[in-house]
Protein backbone atom coordinates (compact mmCIF):
# COMPACT_ATOMS: atom_id res chain seq x y z
CA UNK A 1 0.00 0.00 0.00
CA UNK A 2 1.72 3.37 -1.47
CA UNK A 3 -0.09 5.50 1.45
CA UNK A 4 2.23 8.32 2.28
CA UNK A 5 1.66 10.87 4.64
CA UNK A 6 4.06 13.06 6.59
CA UNK A 7 2.78 16.26 8.14
CA UNK A 8 5.53 17.68 9.53
CA UNK A 9 5.26 18.87 13.43
CA UNK A 10 7.52 22.01 13.55
CA UNK A 11 9.12 23.00 17.14
CA UNK A 12 6.23 25.06 17.89
CA UNK A 13 3.66 22.75 17.53
CA UNK A 14 2.55 24.16 13.94
CA UNK A 15 1.63 21.75 10.80
CA UNK A 16 3.68 21.97 8.09
CA UNK A 17 1.61 20.34 5.68
CA UNK A 18 1.67 22.99 2.54
CA UNK A 19 4.75 23.91 0.53
CA UNK A 20 4.51 27.82 0.25
CA UNK A 21 6.32 29.07 -2.31
CA UNK A 22 5.02 26.49 -4.61
CA UNK A 23 1.35 27.99 -3.79
CA UNK A 24 3.04 31.05 -4.89
CA UNK A 25 4.23 29.78 -7.98
CA UNK A 26 1.00 28.35 -8.90
CA UNK A 27 -0.83 31.25 -8.15
CA UNK A 28 1.65 33.49 -10.05
CA UNK A 29 1.65 31.41 -12.98
CA UNK A 30 -2.24 31.27 -12.88
CA UNK A 31 -2.45 34.97 -12.50
CA UNK A 32 -0.27 35.37 -15.55
CA UNK A 33 -2.41 33.41 -18.02
CA UNK A 34 -3.79 35.08 -21.23
CA UNK A 35 -7.00 33.51 -19.97
CA UNK A 36 -6.66 33.85 -16.20
CA UNK A 37 -10.38 35.95 -16.15
CA UNK A 38 -12.39 32.79 -17.15
CA UNK A 39 -10.97 30.81 -13.75
CA UNK A 40 -12.47 33.51 -11.91
CA UNK A 41 -15.75 32.49 -11.40
CA UNK A 42 -15.38 30.87 -8.11
CA UNK A 43 -13.51 33.34 -6.47
CA UNK A 44 -16.08 35.84 -8.04
CA UNK A 45 -19.18 34.48 -6.32
CA UNK A 46 -17.50 33.67 -2.97
CA UNK A 47 -16.58 37.33 -3.06
CA UNK A 48 -20.00 38.79 -3.56
CA UNK A 49 -20.99 36.53 -0.43
CA UNK A 50 -18.58 37.74 1.62
CA UNK A 51 -19.32 41.31 0.81
CA UNK A 52 -22.99 40.72 1.52
CA UNK A 53 -22.19 40.02 4.65
CA UNK A 54 -20.05 43.37 5.37
CA UNK A 55 -23.03 44.77 4.24
CA UNK A 56 -25.09 43.17 6.86
CA UNK A 57 -23.35 44.77 9.61
CA UNK A 58 -24.48 48.06 9.56
CA UNK A 59 -21.34 50.43 10.29
CA UNK A 60 -18.89 52.28 8.34
CA UNK A 61 -15.24 51.12 8.17
CA UNK A 62 -12.48 53.47 8.22
CA UNK A 63 -9.89 50.48 7.39
CA UNK A 64 -9.98 47.70 6.14
CA UNK A 65 -7.57 44.45 5.14
CA UNK A 66 -7.88 41.80 2.59
CA UNK A 67 -6.15 38.91 3.49
CA UNK A 68 -5.40 36.86 0.28
CA UNK A 69 -7.08 39.41 -2.09
CA UNK A 70 -5.64 37.50 -5.30
CA UNK A 71 -7.80 39.49 -7.81
CA UNK A 72 -9.51 41.42 -4.66
CA UNK A 73 -13.02 39.84 -5.90
CA UNK A 74 -14.51 41.21 -2.78
CA UNK A 75 -13.91 45.33 -2.60
CA UNK A 76 -15.67 45.35 -5.97
CA UNK A 77 -18.91 44.76 -4.81
CA UNK A 78 -18.23 47.26 -1.45
CA UNK A 79 -19.34 51.15 -1.53
CA UNK A 80 -17.14 53.91 -0.40
CA UNK A 81 -20.05 54.54 2.74
CA UNK A 82 -18.87 50.87 4.18
CA UNK A 83 -15.29 50.50 3.56
CA UNK A 84 -13.42 54.05 3.38
CA UNK A 85 -9.70 52.78 2.74
CA UNK A 86 -8.33 49.36 2.14
CA UNK A 87 -5.31 47.63 2.22
CA UNK A 88 -4.94 44.27 -0.21
CA UNK A 89 -2.17 41.65 0.69
CA UNK A 90 -1.20 38.38 -1.40
CA UNK A 91 1.67 36.53 -1.88
CA UNK A 92 2.22 36.78 -5.58
CA UNK A 93 2.88 39.92 -7.42
CA UNK A 94 1.22 39.20 -10.96
CA UNK A 95 -2.34 38.48 -9.25
CA UNK A 96 -1.74 42.44 -7.03
CA UNK A 97 -0.80 43.85 -10.46
CA UNK A 98 -4.45 42.23 -12.26
CA UNK A 99 -6.36 43.87 -9.39
CA UNK A 100 -10.01 44.55 -9.63
CA UNK A 101 -11.31 48.31 -9.73
CA UNK A 102 -13.10 49.47 -6.81
CA UNK A 103 -14.46 52.77 -5.31
CA UNK A 104 -12.10 53.31 -2.35
CA UNK A 105 -8.71 53.88 -2.25
CA UNK A 106 -6.69 50.55 -1.98
CA UNK A 107 -2.91 50.27 -1.40
CA UNK A 108 -1.46 46.94 -2.26
CA UNK A 109 1.17 45.25 -0.19
CA UNK A 110 3.02 42.08 -0.65
CA UNK A 111 2.73 39.86 2.15
CA UNK A 112 2.13 36.20 3.02
CA UNK A 113 -0.76 35.59 5.45
CA UNK A 114 0.62 33.62 7.89
CA UNK A 115 3.30 36.55 8.74
CA UNK A 116 1.30 39.91 8.19
CA UNK A 117 3.04 42.75 8.94
CA UNK A 118 0.72 45.12 10.39
CA UNK A 119 0.90 46.53 13.91
CA UNK A 120 -2.13 45.69 16.74
CA UNK A 121 -5.05 47.39 16.96
CA UNK A 122 -4.68 48.56 13.32
CA UNK A 123 -7.72 47.73 11.49
CA UNK A 124 -11.81 48.21 11.86
CA UNK A 125 -12.36 45.08 9.51
CA UNK A 126 -10.27 42.10 8.04
CA UNK A 127 -11.96 40.54 5.20
CA UNK A 128 -10.54 36.89 3.43
CA UNK A 129 -11.94 35.08 0.63
CA UNK A 130 -10.46 31.87 -0.87
CA UNK A 131 -7.06 31.66 0.29
CA UNK A 132 -7.00 30.27 4.46
CA UNK A 133 -7.32 26.94 3.13
CA UNK A 134 -3.90 26.65 1.58
CA UNK A 135 -2.66 28.07 5.21
CA UNK A 136 -0.55 25.80 7.26
CA UNK A 137 -0.92 27.53 10.82
CA UNK A 138 -4.21 28.32 10.60
CA UNK A 139 -4.76 29.12 14.12
CA UNK A 140 -1.99 31.16 14.17
CA UNK A 141 -3.01 32.97 11.31
CA UNK A 142 -6.22 33.62 12.79
CA UNK A 143 -4.59 34.74 16.26
CA UNK A 144 -2.82 37.31 13.85
CA UNK A 145 -5.94 38.73 12.36
CA UNK A 146 -7.46 38.71 15.90
CA UNK A 147 -4.49 40.95 16.64
CA UNK A 148 -4.01 43.25 14.18
CA UNK A 149 -8.21 44.59 14.28
CA UNK A 150 -8.89 46.89 16.68
CA UNK A 151 -11.29 46.11 19.81
CA UNK A 152 -14.54 45.90 18.34
CA UNK A 153 -13.45 45.11 14.94
CA UNK A 154 -14.65 42.43 12.64
CA UNK A 155 -13.14 39.49 10.57
CA UNK A 156 -15.30 37.74 8.14
CA UNK A 157 -13.79 35.55 6.31
CA UNK A 158 -14.30 32.41 3.72
CA UNK A 159 -12.75 29.40 3.55
CA UNK A 160 -12.90 26.24 1.13
CA UNK A 161 -13.64 23.59 3.42
CA UNK A 162 -15.56 20.34 4.41
CA UNK A 163 -16.66 17.82 1.99
CA UNK A 164 -15.18 20.26 -1.35
CA UNK A 165 -14.24 17.92 -4.62
CA UNK A 166 -15.23 14.79 -2.51
CA UNK A 167 -16.32 13.57 -5.91
CA UNK A 168 -12.26 14.17 -7.29
CA UNK A 169 -11.03 13.03 -4.32
CA UNK A 170 -12.68 9.77 -4.09
CA UNK A 171 -12.51 9.05 -8.08
CA UNK A 172 -8.92 9.20 -7.79
CA UNK A 173 -8.94 7.00 -4.65
CA UNK A 174 -10.90 3.95 -6.09
CA UNK A 175 -8.72 4.52 -9.43
CA UNK A 176 -5.67 4.39 -7.95
CA UNK A 177 -6.55 1.65 -5.58
CA UNK A 178 -8.03 -0.85 -8.57
CA UNK A 179 -4.97 0.47 -11.12
CA UNK A 180 -1.80 0.60 -8.56
CA UNK A 181 -2.97 -1.47 -5.42
CA UNK A 182 -2.98 1.75 -3.16
CA UNK A 183 -3.22 5.70 -2.96
CA UNK A 184 -1.69 8.75 -1.98
CA UNK A 185 -3.72 12.14 -1.42
CA UNK A 186 -4.11 13.97 -4.43
CA UNK A 187 -7.07 16.61 -2.77
CA UNK A 188 -5.92 18.79 0.08
CA UNK A 189 -7.38 17.95 3.78
CA UNK A 190 -9.42 21.09 4.43
CA UNK A 191 -10.73 22.39 7.68
CA UNK A 192 -14.11 21.01 9.34
CA UNK A 193 -16.91 23.05 10.06
CA UNK A 194 -16.74 22.04 13.31
CA UNK A 195 -13.49 22.92 14.22
CA UNK A 196 -13.97 25.92 12.59
CA UNK A 197 -15.68 27.45 15.74
CA UNK A 198 -12.92 26.20 18.24
CA UNK A 199 -10.52 27.45 15.88
CA UNK A 200 -11.77 31.45 16.07
CA UNK A 201 -12.50 30.82 19.83
CA UNK A 202 -9.17 29.67 20.25
CA UNK A 203 -7.34 33.02 18.43
CA UNK A 204 -9.44 35.22 20.71
CA UNK A 205 -12.37 36.46 18.91
CA UNK A 206 -16.16 36.01 19.85
CA UNK A 207 -19.71 36.64 18.74
CA UNK A 208 -18.73 33.84 16.43
CA UNK A 209 -21.14 32.82 13.62
CA UNK A 210 -19.90 30.44 11.24
CA UNK A 211 -22.08 28.94 8.02
CA UNK A 212 -21.97 26.60 5.32
CA UNK A 213 -22.50 27.34 1.47
CA UNK A 214 -22.49 24.49 -1.01
CA UNK A 215 -21.85 25.16 -4.67
CA UNK A 216 -21.88 22.78 -7.18
CA UNK A 217 -19.93 23.62 -10.91
CA UNK A 218 -21.01 21.44 -13.71
CA UNK A 219 -17.91 20.23 -16.07
CA UNK A 220 -17.47 17.85 -18.69
CA UNK A 221 -14.98 15.74 -17.00
CA UNK A 222 -12.64 15.09 -14.70
CA UNK A 223 -10.16 16.65 -17.14
CA UNK A 224 -11.96 19.83 -17.05
CA UNK A 225 -11.93 20.30 -13.58
CA UNK A 226 -8.25 19.24 -12.83
CA UNK A 227 -8.02 22.03 -15.51
CA UNK A 228 -9.93 24.26 -14.34
CA UNK A 229 -8.30 24.02 -10.83
CA UNK A 230 -5.15 24.57 -12.27
CA UNK A 231 -6.48 27.62 -14.08
CA UNK A 232 -7.36 29.04 -10.52
CA UNK A 233 -4.27 28.04 -9.03
CA UNK A 234 -5.74 25.58 -6.48
CA UNK A 235 -3.55 22.62 -7.40
CA UNK A 236 -2.39 20.90 -4.77
CA UNK A 237 0.69 22.08 -2.74
CA UNK A 238 0.84 19.61 -0.03
CA UNK A 239 4.42 18.29 0.83
CA UNK A 240 2.79 14.96 0.19
CA UNK A 241 1.46 15.23 -2.59
CA UNK A 242 1.95 12.82 -5.42
CA UNK A 243 3.67 14.41 -8.39
CA UNK A 244 2.68 11.67 -10.79
CA UNK A 245 -0.69 10.54 -12.16
CA UNK A 246 -0.27 7.95 -14.23
CA UNK A 247 -2.29 7.87 -17.58
CA UNK A 248 -3.71 4.69 -16.78
CA UNK A 249 -4.92 5.99 -13.32
CA UNK A 250 -6.31 8.81 -15.12
CA UNK A 251 -8.36 7.46 -17.36
CA UNK A 252 -9.51 5.11 -14.81
CA UNK A 253 -10.72 7.92 -12.21
CA UNK A 254 -12.72 9.34 -15.44
CA UNK A 255 -14.51 6.21 -15.73
CA UNK A 256 -15.22 5.93 -11.78
CA UNK A 257 -16.06 9.86 -11.90
CA UNK A 258 -18.56 9.65 -14.62
CA UNK A 259 -20.04 6.48 -13.33
CA UNK A 260 -20.56 7.20 -9.74
CA UNK A 261 -21.57 10.73 -9.84
CA UNK A 262 -21.97 11.59 -13.45
CA UNK A 263 -25.41 13.67 -14.37
CA UNK A 264 -27.68 12.83 -17.04
CA UNK A 265 -26.65 14.92 -19.36
CA UNK A 266 -23.04 13.40 -19.25
CA UNK A 267 -21.63 16.53 -17.29
CA UNK A 268 -20.30 15.81 -14.24
CA UNK A 269 -20.36 17.93 -10.94
CA UNK A 270 -17.76 19.46 -8.46
CA UNK A 271 -18.50 20.18 -4.81
CA UNK A 272 -17.50 23.33 -3.68
CA UNK A 273 -18.35 24.00 0.59
CA UNK A 274 -17.41 27.56 1.36
CA UNK A 275 -16.99 28.15 5.05
CA UNK A 276 -17.91 31.33 6.23
CA UNK A 277 -17.38 33.16 9.41
CA UNK A 278 -17.59 35.94 11.26
CA UNK A 279 -15.62 36.91 14.45
CA UNK A 280 -15.26 40.02 16.35
CA UNK A 281 -12.79 41.54 18.86
CA UNK A 282 -13.84 41.80 22.16
CA UNK A 283 -14.90 44.94 23.74
CA UNK A 284 -16.83 46.05 26.74
CA UNK A 285 -19.82 47.06 24.64
CA UNK A 286 -19.98 43.89 23.08
CA UNK A 287 -22.88 42.20 24.91
CA UNK A 288 -21.63 39.48 27.41
CA UNK A 289 -23.27 36.47 28.94
CA UNK A 290 -25.77 37.06 31.73
CA UNK A 291 -24.17 36.30 35.18
CA UNK A 292 -24.74 33.54 37.11
CA UNK A 293 -27.37 34.12 39.32
CA UNK A 294 -29.22 37.37 37.84
CA UNK A 295 -32.34 35.66 36.33
CA UNK A 296 -35.69 37.66 37.15
CA UNK A 297 -38.11 34.74 35.77
CA UNK A 298 -38.15 31.54 36.35
CA UNK A 299 -38.38 28.47 33.44
CA UNK A 300 -41.25 26.79 35.45
CA UNK A 301 -43.53 29.78 34.87
CA UNK A 302 -43.45 29.58 30.83
CA UNK A 303 -46.76 27.32 31.13
CA UNK A 304 -48.16 30.24 33.18
CA UNK A 305 -47.72 32.69 30.42
CA UNK A 306 -51.36 33.58 29.01
CA UNK A 307 -51.93 33.79 25.65
CA UNK A 308 -51.17 37.60 24.09
CA UNK A 309 -54.67 39.67 23.79
CA UNK A 310 -55.56 41.84 20.75
CA UNK A 311 -54.99 44.73 22.79
CA UNK A 312 -51.00 43.28 23.53
CA UNK A 313 -50.42 43.18 19.76
CA UNK A 314 -50.30 46.52 18.72
CA UNK B 1 2.70 23.17 -36.19
CA UNK B 2 6.25 22.85 -34.45
CA UNK B 3 9.12 19.89 -35.20
CA UNK B 4 7.85 16.56 -32.96
CA UNK B 5 9.11 16.27 -29.78
CA UNK B 6 8.26 14.65 -26.60
CA UNK B 7 6.71 17.21 -24.86
CA UNK B 8 4.54 18.58 -27.40
CA UNK B 9 3.29 14.86 -27.87
CA UNK B 10 2.46 14.39 -24.87
CA UNK B 11 0.74 17.66 -24.79
CA UNK B 12 -1.10 16.47 -27.89
CA UNK B 13 -1.80 13.46 -26.28
CA UNK B 14 -3.61 15.20 -22.72
CA UNK B 15 -4.98 17.80 -24.89
CA UNK B 16 -7.32 14.87 -26.89
CA UNK B 17 -8.26 13.22 -23.44
CA UNK B 18 -11.78 14.22 -23.37
CA UNK B 19 -12.49 13.58 -27.30
CA UNK B 20 -10.93 10.37 -26.70
CA UNK B 21 -12.54 9.48 -23.52
CA UNK B 22 -15.63 10.27 -24.89
CA UNK B 23 -15.39 7.95 -27.59
CA UNK B 24 -15.47 5.08 -25.00
CA UNK B 25 -18.67 5.96 -22.98
CA UNK B 26 -19.84 1.86 -23.13
CA UNK B 27 -16.41 0.40 -21.89
CA UNK B 28 -16.00 3.23 -19.15
CA UNK B 29 -19.63 2.48 -17.60
CA UNK B 30 -18.52 -0.87 -17.47
CA UNK B 31 -15.37 -0.08 -15.15
CA UNK B 32 -17.05 2.53 -13.90
CA UNK B 33 -19.51 0.48 -12.76
CA UNK B 34 -17.26 -2.45 -11.67
CA UNK B 35 -15.33 -0.18 -9.39
CA UNK B 36 -18.45 1.61 -7.79
CA UNK B 37 -20.03 -1.85 -7.02
CA UNK B 38 -17.23 -2.21 -4.41
CA UNK B 39 -18.43 1.00 -2.18
CA UNK B 40 -22.10 -0.55 -1.57
CA UNK B 41 -21.11 -4.21 -1.54
CA UNK B 42 -19.21 -6.34 0.93
CA UNK B 43 -16.66 -6.89 -1.78
CA UNK B 44 -13.42 -4.75 -1.40
CA UNK B 45 -11.60 -2.82 -4.04
CA UNK B 46 -8.02 -4.38 -4.85
CA UNK B 47 -5.50 -3.86 -7.27
CA UNK B 48 -6.76 -5.51 -10.55
CA UNK B 49 -10.26 -6.38 -9.52
CA UNK B 50 -11.72 -5.04 -12.80
CA UNK B 51 -8.94 -5.33 -14.84
CA UNK B 52 -10.68 -7.36 -17.75
CA UNK B 53 -13.44 -3.95 -17.72
CA UNK B 54 -10.32 -2.21 -17.64
CA UNK B 55 -8.52 -3.70 -20.65
CA UNK B 56 -11.42 -2.95 -22.92
CA UNK B 57 -11.54 0.57 -21.76
CA UNK B 58 -7.58 0.91 -22.79
CA UNK B 59 -8.13 -0.58 -26.26
CA UNK B 60 -11.03 1.14 -27.41
CA UNK B 61 -8.97 4.36 -25.96
CA UNK B 62 -5.90 3.66 -27.45
CA UNK B 63 -7.67 2.76 -30.96
CA UNK B 64 -9.53 6.09 -31.07
CA UNK B 65 -5.91 7.78 -30.44
CA UNK B 66 -4.78 6.04 -33.60
CA UNK B 67 -7.84 6.86 -35.60
CA UNK B 68 -7.72 10.44 -34.91
CA UNK B 69 -3.98 10.79 -35.30
CA UNK B 70 -4.51 9.29 -38.85
CA UNK B 71 -7.42 11.74 -39.52
CA UNK B 72 -5.21 14.44 -38.52
CA UNK B 73 -2.02 13.22 -40.70
CA UNK B 74 -4.47 12.75 -43.74
CA UNK B 75 -5.62 16.14 -42.87
CA UNK B 76 -2.61 17.90 -43.16
CA UNK B 77 -1.71 15.81 -46.29
CA UNK B 78 -4.76 17.04 -48.03
CA UNK B 79 -4.06 20.51 -47.15
CA UNK B 80 -0.50 20.90 -48.19
CA UNK B 81 -1.45 18.62 -51.49
CA UNK B 82 -3.83 21.55 -52.50
CA UNK B 83 -1.65 24.64 -51.37
CA UNK B 84 1.16 23.03 -54.11
CA UNK B 85 -1.31 22.93 -56.75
Amino acid sequence: VQNVSCRRLSAGGAMNIFDRRMKRQQRSWAASLQDSSKYDYLREEVGSRVADRVYDIARTFPLALDVGCGKSHIAEHLSKDVVQRLLLTDITHSALKQRRSCEMPTHCVLADEEFLPFRENTFDLVVSSMSLHWINDLPGALRQIQQVLKPDGVFIGAMVGGETLYELRCSLQLAETEREGGFSPHVSPYTAVTDLGNLLGQAGFSMLTVDIDEIQVHYPGIFEVMNDLQGMGESNCAWNRRALLHRDTMLAAAAVYKEMYGNEDGSVPATFEILYMIGWKPHESQAKPAKRGSATASFGDLSKISQPTPSDQA
Amino acid sequence: MSGPNVWSRSRERIRRFPELFAQCAGEAAAYGKCVAATTTGRQELTKDLCAKEFEALKTCFTNAGHKLHFLFVKHSFCSIWTERH
